[in-house]
C-alpha cells in the first residue's frame, strides 16, 4: 500500500512538471522552430547554393570593398585614399582607382586607417585546462606517471579550445585575428596550434601541432617538483625521445631480430622537434629563465621560440647566437614605484626607491631595447589583459619603441616567426582577409578600432570618438579658494591645478588635523570631462589615512559639489577660481 | 702595412675572446704586507704580484710594469681568499625533495648571480663557495663550485670551471623525515638510508653494464641491440662509482658516518667528504684513513636530536688526528665572517694560526679538489686574495679588499649602501632588506612535510 501511495504522488508531481514544460514550450515554440530551421539549413544545404536563408543569420555577401582609406600595407608603407577589395576570405586587390565589384558590401573608409590583422604568438584565449589526473593512493611521488607530473606533450591544444569563448571576442576586438594557441598545464602541457578568429561556424584551424609548448611550471608534490628537477627531466625526456626514435627507425628498417619499441606518446611527441619540423615554444619571463632555455637548447639542439618575455634585451648576443625567437609579453609591470609615498621616508629608502623607479622605466623600454639590438620580436597575449594592449604598446612607444617596430611586432614579425608570411601579415593581394580598421593612426591616443576583419568575416565595434577632454583642461588650471562645511566647522584653503601633458594634476592646502596650521596634499585621480570635476586626496589623522573624495560641477569660475569621506558622510563644498592676471 | 696587421690581429683576438667568453683576469701588485701563505708560512713585509689572474711572484721589492695597480699594504695582512665548502648562497632552489635519490639534478641550473649575498660574502673575504643541494634526500643533486665574481648577469661566469664535479649526500633525520615520515616511502630509518644508497649504486652498476654492452655492439654489422633507456640519475651514480664525482655527505652521528665509509669502500668509492660531522671526533682515525676529510661547524649543535652529542673541540680533534678539516658556513650570514669561525678553534683546541687558517683555505680547497688552483698564496696559483687590517684571526679584523683572479671585487673604501646589481621594477621592499640570514639545508621541503611545523630547524 505504501508503495502505491508514493507512486500516486509521483504521478501527480510528474503531471505538474509536464504542464509547466508544455507552457514553456508554447512560449518558446517560435524560437525553437527558428533554431531547427537554422540547423536544417546548416546541415543539409550547402550554403553556396542556398536559394534562401530562413535564419537571416547568413551574411549577404563574402565580398567587401573598403574605399578611400589610408592603408598600411606593411610597417612603414602606406597608400592614401586606397581601396581594398576582399572576396571570400582573401584580399583580392589593394590600390587606387579600383573597380568595386557589384556584389561588394562597401565600407566607407574615409578617415579610417587599415592595417593587417594582428598575430598573437602565444594565446590562451578560449583554451581550457584539462582536468587534473587522479592520483592513486599508492602513487610514489618520486616516480609519478607522466600525466601526473605535468608531462603531456602529446596533447593537442585544439582538443581544449572553444571558438565561442568570450575571450576570443575580446582579443579579436583588440585587433587580433590569428593566434598560436598554447595549451594549459605544467612542464610540458602539449602542442600548440594556429587558428584564425573567424566565424564561429568555421573550424578556424590554420595549422595543427605548430610547436611543443614548455613552461617552468611543475606539478605539486611529485618529481619534478622544482626547476632543478624540471631541467634534469627535460634532458632525460629529450635524450630518451632521441633513443626511442633511433630504436623505432631500426625496427622499421630491419624488423628481424629487433625488439618491438614500446609505445610512448610523450616521447613520440618530441619526434617533430628532433627532426627540426617544429620548434619548442618555451615560456620564459626573466633573464635567468631565458638563460635556462638557451642552456637546454645548446645541450640538446632544438629550435626555440621564447614567449612571455618581460626582460632580456641584455642577452641580445646570446639570443642571436642561439637563433632563438623572442616573443614579448603584452603585460607590463604595475607602476607601484610612482604610487609609493616617499615624502617621509629615510634617505636610504628614497635612494632604493629611485632604483625601483629606474628599474620600472627599464622594464618599459625592454621592447625598444630589443628593437635597438636588432632582434625582431613578436607579442604574446598570455597573461595580459586585452583592454590594456594599446595602452601598453603606447607605453612601449613612449619609452623608445618605434611605431614601425610596434606594427611589425603585431604583424610581419610573428608571420615570419610562424612561417606564415606567404599568406598573412601584410595587406597585399592574395593574403588572408585579416584586417584592423581604426579611427585614427594606430598608436595615437585617440585611435579606436572600428572594424576587425578576420578570415573574411567582418566584426564592427562601437568607436565613438573619445571625448576631447583635454580641450577644456584650461577651465580647471589655476588657483581655487574653497570653503567646506564639516562637523568640525568651516574649513578653508586653496587648491591649485596644473596641466602636465594633457593630464590634470593638483594639490590642496588643508587644515592639519593633527595640529595647527595647514598641510599640502597631492590630488589623485583627477578627472574632468568638460563639466564634472572629481578628485581624491588623503590626509593622515592620528596615524590613520583617510581618503577624501570630491565631486562637483564646474561652471565658469565656480565649482560646486560635495566631499565625501568613507564612514563619515558627505559635506557641501564650494570653490571659486582666482582670476588670472595675464596682462 | 704594419698597422693593418695590427688591426687584423686585434680583430682576430677580440673575436676569439668573445667566442670563448672569458671571466675577467686582473693584474695587481700588493706591497709590503704580512703575507699569510697558509702553506709556506708567514712572510713579513712581502710583495705579491698577480698577473693575468695568476700569482706571478712573491718576494721583496717587486716591481710591476707601468699599468699595473699597486696597493700599499704596509701594516696589513694578506691571506688567500676564504673558501666555504658548504653554502646555499646564490641558489634559486635548494631542494628537489620529491625523491630519495635526485642525483640527476644540478645546482648549476639554479645559480643566481644577482644575489647581493655574494657581495656580502666578498666583504667577508670569501671568494669561493661550494653551492650544495639541500639535505632532504639520501642522494641529493650535483653541487656547483663558485668563484664569487660579482657583477655579472651570467651564472656561468660564476662557475669555477676548473673544479671537479661534486654531489650532495645526506644521512639521518632529514631524509628519513622528508621521505619516510613525510611521504611514507623508503627511507624511514637510518637503515633505510643505507639501503637507498646501496641499491642506487647497485642499480648504477647494472645501468653502466647495460650501456657498455650496447655501445660495444652498436654500429656493428647485423646489430640487433637496441638502446637502453637513458637515466640521468643512474648515469650520475655511475659517474660517482667511476671516481668522477666527489661526495659531500651531510652527517652527524658516528655510526652512520662509519656506515657510509663502509658503503663507499664496498663500491670502491674513495672521493668522499663528510659535512657537519658533529660526532666526527669519535671516528677521526677512520675519517683520516678513508676519506677526503670533514667540513664542520665551529660550535653549532643541539638544533635537533641527532646533533646533541657535539663539541667545539671537534675541528681541533679532527685536525690533530690528520683528518683534512674545514669549517663551513651553511649560512648566508656566517659566510661573511668565516675567519671568526676559524679563530674559535684557537680558543677550543689551541690550533696554531696556520692550522686555524687552513680550515677556511687550503683544506676546503682539498675537499673540493681545487687545491692546485686556490687555497694558499703560492706562485702559480690563482690570484684570490684578501687584505685584512688586522690579523684575520683577531676579533678586530675587518677585510679591506677582496680579489678573485687578480680582479678587485670588494673594497671597503668603495662600499656603497646599495650594492644590488638588479632591482625589481615593482617590489618596493625586496626580501633582501627583510632578512639577512637564511640557512637553507631543508629549504623547500615544506610541500612534502605535513608535520614540518613540528620541526623548526633548518639543517
Amino acid at each position: 500500500m505504501a508503495k502505491n501511495k508514493s507512486f500516486t504522488s509521483l504521478k501527480v508531481s510528474n503531471k505538474s512538471i509536464n504542464t509547466n514544460l508544455s507552457l514553456t514550450c508554447m512560449i518558446k515554440r517560435q524560437n525553437t522552430l527558428m533554431y531547427l530551421v537554422l540547423m536544417f539549413c546548416l546541415l543539409f544545404i550547402n550554403p553556396a547554393f542556398a536559394q534562401s536563408d530562413h535564419s537571416g543569420q547568413r551574411r549577404i555577401t563574402g565580398t567587401y570593398a573598403i574605399t578611400n582609406a589610408t592603408v598600411f600595407t606593411q610597417p612603414g608603407k602606406s597608400i592614401s585614399s586606397a581601396t581594398i577589395i576582399l572576396k571570400d576570405g582573401l584580399i583580392k586587390a589593394v590600390g587606387n582607382d579600383l573597380n568595386i565589384p557589384i556584389d561588394a558590401q562597401v565600407i566607407k573608409g574615409d578617415s579610417l586607417f587599415v592595417y593587417a590583422g594582428f598575430i598573437d604568438v602565444a594565446s590562451e584565449a578560449g583554451v581550457s585546462k584539462p582536468e587534473d589526473v587522479k592520483r592513486s593512493d599508492d602513487m610514489d611521488p618520486s616516480d609519478p606517471s607522466n600525466e601526473v607530473a605535468g608531462i603531456t606533450p602529446e596533447r593537442e591544444v585544439l582538443q581544449y579550445w572553444d571558438i565561442n569563448n568570450g575571450e576570443i571576442t575580446n582579443w579579436r576586438k583588440a585587433g587580433f585575428s590569428i593566434a598560436q594557441l598554447v595549451p594549459k598545464g605544467e612542464m610540458l602541457p602539449g602542442q600548440t596550434a594556429l587558428v584564425v578568429y573567424g566565424d564561429k561556424e568555421s573550424t578556424n584551424i590554420l595549422a595543427e601541432s605548430t610547436g611543443l609548448y614548455a613552461q617552468f611550471e611543475t606539478a605539486r608534490g611529485v618529481y619534478p617538483g622544482t626547476i632543478l628537477g624540471l631541467m634534469a627531466k627535460w634532458r632525460e625526456l629529450y635524450k630518451n625521445a632521441q633513443l626511442k626514435y633511433e630504436h623505432a627507425s631500426l625496427f622499421k628498417e630491419k624488423g628481424n631480430g629487433i625488439n618491438r619499441p614500446e609505445k610512448d606518446p610523450s616521447l613520440e611527441a618530441f619526434y617533430k622537434v628532433i627532426n627540426g619540423q617544429i620548434p619548442v615554444v618555451f615560456e620564459a619571463e626573466d633573464e635567468l629563465e631565458i638563460r635556462r632555455v638557451l642552456r637546454l637548447k645548446k645541450e640538446l639542439g632544438f629550435d626555440v621560440v621564447i614567449t612571455g618575455v618581460k626582460e632580456g634585451s641584455k642577452l641580445a648576443e646570446d639570443i642571436k647566437g642561439a637563433d632563438a625567437k623572442i616573443v614579448l609579453s603584452l603585460d607590463l609591470p604595475d607602476d607601484k614605484a610612482s604610487k609609493a609615498k616617499m615624502e617621509d621616508a629615510t634617505e636610504e629608502a628614497k635612494k632604493a626607491h629611485e632604483r625601483v623607479v629606474a628599474a620600472y622605466k627599464e622594464a618599459l623600454s625592454e621592447a625598444a631595447s630589443f628593437e635597438a639590438a636588432g632582434i625582431p620580436f613578436a607579442f604574446s597575449s598570455k597573461g595580459a589583459k586585452n583592454g590594456d594592449v594599446f595602452k601598453n604598446i603606447q607605453t612601449m612607444i613612449e619609452n623608445g619603441l618605434s611605431e614601425e617596430g610596434a606594427l611589425a611586432a603585431l604583424t610581419t614579425n610573428p608571420a615570419n616567426m610562424l612561417g606564415i608570411s606567404s599568406y598573412t601579415g601584410t595587406v597585399e593581394k592574395g593574403k588572408l582577409a585579416n584586417l584592423v580598421l581604426t579611427t585614427d593612426s594606430l598608436f595615437s591616443k585617440d585611435a579606436k578600432i572600428k572594424y576587425v576583419m578576420a578570415d573574411g568575416y567582418l566584426f564592427e565595434y562601437e568607436a565613438s570618438k573619445s571625448k576631447k577632454k583635454n580641450e577644456n583642461v584650461e577651465d580647471v588650471v589655476g588657483k581655487w579658494n574653497y570653503t567646506s562645511e564639516t562637523p568640525g566647522g568651516t574649513s578653508k584653503g586653496t587648491i591649485t591645478f596644473a596641466q602636465e601633458s594633457g593630464n590634470l594634476k593638483g594639490e590642496i592646502l588643508v587644515d592639519d588635523p593633527d595640529g595647527s596650521g595647514q598641510v599640502t596634499r597631492q590630488l589623485e585621480n583627477v578627472h574632468y570631462d568638460g563639466k564634472e570635476l572629481s578628485y581624491t586626496f588623503s590626509i593622515i589623522v592620528q596615524g590613520q589615512e583617510i581618503v577624501v573624495n570630491t565631486k562637483g560641477t564646474l561652471s565658469g569660475n565656480e565649482f560646486e559639489g560635495n566631499l565625501s569621506i568613507k564612514d563619515m558622510g558627505t559635506f557641501p563644498f564650494t570653490a571659486t577660481k582666482e582670476p588670472d592676471f595675464n596682462l | 702595412m704594419k698597422k693593418f696587421t695590427y688591426i687584423m690581429l686585434s680583430i682576430v683576438l677580440f673575436g676569439a675572446k668573445s667566442l670563448y667568453a672569458q671571466t675577467p683576469k686582473g693584474d695587481v701588485l700588493i706591497q709590503n704586507a704580512t703575507v699569510l701563505t697558509v702553506t709556506q708560512g708567514t712572510l713579513e713585509e712581502t710583495d705579491v704580484l698577480v698577473e693575468d689572474g695568476i700569482i706571478k711572484k712573491i718576494g721583496k721589492d717587486l716591481s710591476a710594469s707601468g699599468n699595473i695597480e699597486t696597493i700599499d699594504a704596509t701594516g696589513k695582512f694578506l691571506m688567500p681568499g676564504i673558501i666555504d665548502a658548504h653554502s646555499h648562497l646564490a641558489l634559486d632552489v635548494v631542494n628537489e625533495a620529491s625523491a630519495p635519490i635526485t642525483a640527476q639534478v644540478s645546482m648549476a641550473d639554479v645559480v643566481n648571480p644577482f644575489d647581493v649575498g655574494i657581495y656580502r660574502a666578498l666583504a667577508g673575504g670569501t671568494t669561493v663557495a661550494h653551492g650544495l643541494h639541500g639535505s632532504a634526500n639520501a642522494i641529493g643533486g650535483q653541487s656547483i663550485t663558485m668563484k664569487f665574481r660579482y657583477g655579472t648577469s651570467n651564472p656561468e661566469d660564476i662557475f669555477m670551471k676548473e673544479a671537479p664535479r661534486t654531489i650532495k649526500f645526506a644521512l639521518g633525520e632529514n631524509p628519513t623525515r622528508v621521505h619516510g615520515r613525510g611521504k611514507n616511502i623508503q627511507p624511514r630509518t637510518r637503515m633505510g638510508v643505507e639501503a637507498i644508497i646501496r641499491n642506487g649504486f647497485a642499480e648504477a652498476q647494472q645501468y653502466k653494464k647495460a650501456w657498455e654492452s650496447y655501445n660495444s655492439v652498436k654500429g656493428k654489422k647485423n646489430n640487433t641491440a637496441t638502446p637502453p633507456t637513458y637515466d640521468l640519475r643512474l648515469q650520475t651514480l655511475a659517474d660517482i662509482l667511476d671516481g668522477k664525482i666527489i661526495i659531500h655527505c651531510h652527517s652527524y652521528r658516528a655510526d652512520e658516518i662509519y656506515m657510509l665509509i663502509n658503503v663507499c669502500r664496498d663500491f670502491g668509492v674513495d672521493k668522499l667528504v663528510f659535512t657537519h660531522v658533529n660526532e666526527g671526533f669519535k671516528v677521526a682515525p677512520e675519517l683520516a684513513k678513508y676519506t677526503m676529510g670533514a667540513s664542520v661547524f665551529s660550535d653549532w649543535w643541539a638544533y635537533k636530536f641527532e646533533v646533541y652529542y657535539s663539541t667545539a673541540y671537534n675541528a681541533a680533534i679532527l685536525m690533530e688526528n690528520d683528518v683534512v678539516t674545514s669549517i663551513n658556513s651553511d649560512s648566508d650570514e656566517l659566510i661573511r665572517h668565516l675567519y671568526h669561525e676559524a679563530a674559535k678553534t684557537q680558543r677550543y683546541g689551541g690550533l696554531t694560526d696556520e692550522q686555524a687558517l687552513s680550515l677556511i683555505t687550503i683544506n676546503p680547497a682539498k675537499q673540493l679538489g681545487i687545491d692546485e688552483f686556490v687555497g694558499s698564496i703560492e706562485e702559480g696559483k690563482q690570484g684570490d686574495l684578501v687584505i685584512f687590517d688586522h690579523h684575520p684571526l683577531s676579533v678586530y679584523a675587518v677585510p679591506q679588499m677582496t680579489f678573485i683572479d687578480g680582479v678587485k671585487y670588494f673594497d671597503i673604501n668603495e662600499d656603497e649602501d646599495d650594492q644590488r646589481i638588479k632591482v625589481s621594477p615593482t617590489e618596493m621592499v625586496e626580501p633582501v632588506y627583510l632578512k639577512a640570514e637564511d640557512e637553507r639545508c631543508m629549504h623547500g621541503v615544506e610541500l612534502f612535510m605535513q608535520e614540518a611545523a613540528a620541526f623548526n630547524h633548518t639543517h
